[in-house]
């Protein structure tokens, strides 16, 4: 298979579909799940989907280190081009690597200033005009609003979507649809939010909020547990 | 003070009382300035120089005119000095990555290290690539953070920089007393008191009470450091409990866990002001093993499943490894380490690679470039032998233990260039240079091209190649005239090709018959793959090997360019033969004729050798850093905030980095760094191949047009 039908068979289209085509430029999406879910391996899915589609991507690691983070990608994509039989794998990976930046804030801590500064530093400088901004393990517990709104700025201005993963905890408060929400006090600052929570032999993936819209009920699907890429609606039923 | 084992000839140490150890660090860290200090305080060297020195002399283990020219240290000289009733050989090991092979040389000969960082620059690259092959090579470490005395100095947060970025478990046991132009000593965390270095060069050492201010800290300190050692001993932890903490009982468990690896102790001071050296000396031979601590392997020379356990006894057979060769004003020199077994003076021992007897001539204990003859040494010890023909890495064992040690991890050279000797007189002294390096360092390698005719030099990076160059200028006296450096390219296919041919050939007498029938696919990580499938005979069973043989003896020039193949699979599954007309040369000529006409089928590119390369530097030329990675084909991988610095690690092709040094130095003002190694082999991209082939094929006629003429 050839990376254009590795694109267009992509279970990513399914879940662009559910979301009414995507997150969308200059909007804000999180990722929110308990540890140890997948958080990371499904933002590395988007980000890779992306990434095959020649689209820029910033990748924010806030615990772990650029070896780490491009470690995962590897394997991620080492998965992909197996299970789908990607041909010219070495040029694909070629242009995904150039595609691709990670930024690390390992041994240090974690700032938005610091993070719109690099951003604005890559478009300017390297060339690097983002279209997806994939931000791990965003500290949102002790997060501001006036971070959030920066980072919504940051979207803005960049023109490109902005994914963030956020970590539950079981005695967190209860959101919508009864799932523990460590992002609604930001709510009003995001667009897509989805809850990742671990089912029998799958991980299913719930919208908690898409967009304006209201009828959030069966928005729901199944992602394979080890790839964490989505099943087809059929394979998964 | 009678050095051990010198003059008499009498082995005046116990085996217990020996260390081995490396000082390793990066380049600016004050290494050499800090080995100077300690042979000063050890009695070896009656007066201190400095590296970069005015008065000409230069620092003692800089012994090469070249090294003490740059102020860097190339080759590792060794010395010894006494402390304390204990022996410590001192291997001084280079800073340069593109060097590896002599740190690793000294590396695999050592018990322990010390490892030198600078308190204001902190873990830098460097110091992450020395520290990954200490760790390969499983030797126990201790920190020294040298330069407490400069602007900036912050030894803790070296310590915790110690932890984050190469993982290590360090922990204080001295803080300093006071940083920058107050620093005046240390606090031991062990002792609990206060040391100050006096008297012109160092050398008194007054002992007082912890100042006042500084108690709190010193307590806290010492609880960490408490907390972290009694994990390595059970004693301590019940001596904490019970409150009789003895500071013997703190030694033990930091040797323990020192001696595991699980620890790092954290020393601190300034070698250049003369702070905290002789306490450094003391955390040597209190935490770091002696020979008989550390488990080296020998391996049968007949049976490479037998492994060997050196015993370090000086009764038992003699097992010694060459680890350094040195051309010095009286002749080679050859840096053994004995594993086991007694050398005497006239004795006889066999080279295990060779297998050829050599007789000991001369025996000699090296400090720098002075020596003293000694008559005998054994199991343990570093020393080192005059006349004795061999190369670097050989093993030389007592006839009848035929035993070697494990041998190093040698990279196979990425780039070359083309070397002439500029005259006559030249020439003969090219040859002798050459032949020299070749056997010193077994990543330099020097080859006739037989369609030039011209001597081509390869190795593991231009610097390596330049110091190489300089030698031989420097040393041989002979001028050379240097080509472009070439890359070492290599050919692959990149999709699966069928293949059908048939050798026949009847000119009278007997005739030649084969047919083979298979496919050509790329094999991904492999060199050569070959598998026959053939069945029912139709290749008789005696002449599958002749094919497999065909098929390899193409892979040395790919049809491409000429360069070598990698991830080549053949699979052959049928043929035909001829009962009077097959023979092996038959099946291989015709496998030959398969290959020809089916790999340009199988669609082959070229592959370039791709380097690993990080940079480090302040912040604010974090755009110029990425700009030379960009500029050079390279690919960014990712960007690390550190403070005031950036870290950038890339990916850039070698080709693309010739006088990438230059580069940097002019774009960041000299303020950012950067280490290179050996990736991987990558695709040269399609735009860039056609060029680069047009490019290598035009060369090549013309050598070849010039050769004719």
């Amino acid at each position: 298979m050839y990376r254009k039908e590795v694109n267009e068979r992509s279970p990513l289209r399914v879940f662009e579909r559910s979301i009414h085509g995507g997150l969308g430029r200059g909007n804000l999406g999180v990722i929110i799940s308990r540890a140890g879910i997948g958080k990371t391996a499904f933002l590395v899915d988007i980000a890779l989907d992306d990434l095959m589609r020649d689209r820029k991507v910033l990748h924010v690691a806030i615990n772990d280190s650029v070896e780490q983070v491009r470690r995962f990608y590897d394997e991620v994509f080492v998965e992909l081009a197996k299970i789908t039989g990607l041909e010219e794998v070495d040029e694909v990976r070629l242009s995904v690597e150039r595609n691709r930046h990670i930024h690390s804030y390992k041994d240090v801590s974690f700032s938005v200033d610091r993070l719109v500064a690099v951003a604005r530093f890559l478009k300017e400088h390297a060339e690097f005009a983002i279209d997806a901004l994939m931000i791990d393990n965003f500290p949102f517990a002790s997060a501001t609003e006036k971070e959030i709104a920066s980072i919504k700025e940051l979207a803005g201005e960049l023109d490109c979507e902005v994914w963030l993963t956020a970590l539950s905890r079981r005695d967190m408060e209860k959101g919508a649809g009864g799932y523990p929400d460590p992002v609604a006090p930001f709510d009003a600052l995001l667009s897509v939010k989805i809850y990742l929570e671990s089912r029998t032999g799958a991980i299913r993936l719930r919208l908690l909020k898409d967009h304006e819209n209201e009828n959030l009920a069966d928005l729901m699907l199944d992602l394979d547990p080890t790839t964490l890429l989505v099943k087809d609606r059929q394979e998964a039923s | 003070m009678t050095p051990a084992g010198g003059g008499n000839g009498k082995m005046s140490h116990q085996i217990s009382n020996v260390r081995n150890i490396g000082i390793s660090a990066h380049i600016d860290s004050g290494k050499t300035t800090l080995t100077e200090r300690i042979l000063y305080y050890t009695n070896r060297i009656h007066d201190i120089h400095d590296v970069n020195g005015k008065d000409g002399v230069g620092a003692k283990m800089d012994s090469m005119e070249l090294e003490r020219e740059r102020g860097i240290t190339i080759q590792s000289a060794s010395t010894y000095c006494e402390w304390k009733g204990h022996h410590v050989n001192i291997i001084d090991t280079p800073g340069h990555v593109d060097f590896t092979i002599e740190v690793e040389r000294a590396l695999r000969v050592l018990d322990g290290a010390v490892l030198v960082l600078c308190s204001v620059a902190g873990v830098q690259s460097q110091s992450i690539t020395v520290d990954r092959q200490m760790k390969r090579y499983n030797v126990p470490r201790i920190a020294f953070v040298n330069k407490c005395d400069r602007s900036g100095a912050n030894p803790i947060r070296v310590c915790r920089q110690l932890r984050e970025k190469l993982g290590h478990n360090a922990v204080m046991l001295q803080l300093p007393i006071g940083l920058e132009s107050d620093h005046a000593g240390v606090i031991d965390l062990v002792t609990m008191k206060a040391y100050y270095f006096e008297g012109e060069k160092g050398e008194v050492i007054r002992e007082d009470a912890i100042p006042p201010s500084m108690a709190a800290e010193a307590e806290e300190a010492r609880e960490t450091m408490l907390d972290a050692v009694s994990l390595f001993s059970e004693e301590l932890t019940e001596a904490i409990l019970e409150g009789s903490i003895t500071e013997e009982l703190i030694h033990d468990a930091i040797r323990a866990g020192t001696i595991n690896l699980d620890l790092t102790p954290v020393l601190c001071g300034s070698a250049y002001k003369n702070k905290g050296v002789q306490k450094l000396l003391d955390a040597v031979v209190r935490y770091l093993p002696s020979p008989t601590e550390i488990r080296n392997e020998a391996i049968s020379l007949d049976l490479p499943e037998e492994i060997h356990v050196v015993t370090n006894q000086p009764d038992d057979p003699v097992l010694a490894l060459a680890f350094k060769l040195e051309d010095g004003p009286y002749g080679q020199l050859t840096y053994i380490r004995i594993y086991q077994g007694t050398i005497r003076k006239s004795d006889t021992l066999i080279n295990s690679r060779t297998r050829k007897k050599t007789r000991i001539g001369r025996l000699v204990r090296m400090h720098a470039d002075e020596m003293e003859e000694i008559e005998t040494a054994a199991g343990g010890d570093i020393v080192a032998l005059f006349g004795v023909d061999c190369a670097s890495g050989d093993t030389f064992f007592s006839p009848g233990f035929e035993f070697s040690m494990t041998s190093m991890h040698v990279p196979d050279p990425v780039i070359s260039l083309s070397v002439k000797p500029k005259d006559r007189k030249a020439q003969d002294n090219l040859s002798k240079a050459l032949a020299r390096f070749v056997r010193e360092d077994p990543t330099f390698i020097a080859e006739t091209d037989p369609e030039s005719g011209e001597t081509i030099i390869s190795g593991m990076g231009e610097l390596h190649l330049d110091v190489y160059i300089e030698r031989m200028r420097r040393e041989y006296n002979a001028e050379v005239v240097t080509g472009q450096p070439q890359v070492a390219y290599r050919e692959t296919i990149t999709v699966q090709a069928p293949f059908n041919y048939t050798h026949k050939k009847q000119t009278g007498g007997s005739g030649q018959f084969g047919r083979v029938e298979g496919y050509l696919h790329p094999v991904p990580d492999e060199e050569f793959t070959f598998k026959s499938e053939v069945k029912g005979g139709n290749i008789p069973t005696e002449y599958i090997g002749a094919c497999e043989k065909g098929f390899r003896s193409m892979i040395d020039e790919g049809l491409l360019v000429g360069f070598p193949v990698v991830g080549l699979g053949v699979v052959l599954n049928d043929g035909a033969s001829h009962s009077v007309d097959s023979s092996d040369a038959a099946f291989q000529a015709a496998c030959r004729g398969a290959f020809r006409e089916t790999y340009s089928k199988a669609k082959p590119i070229l592959l370039e050798p791709v380097m690993n390369v990080s940079l480090e530097g302040p912040s604010e030329f974090q755009g110029e850093m990425l700009r030379t990675v960009m500029q050079r084909r390279g690919i960014v991988i990712g960007t690390t905030d550190e403070r005031d610095f950036v870290r950038v690690d890339s990916e850039v092709p070698l080709s693309e980095m010739f006088g990438y040094a230059t580069t940097l130095r002019s774009a960041t003002q000299g303020k950012a760094e950067f280490t290179m190694e050996f990736s991987r082999y990558a695709p040269v991209p399609k735009e860039i191949a056609a060029e680069r082939i047009e490019e290598i094929r035009k060369a090549r006629n013309e050598k070849e047009g010039r050769n004719v003429s």
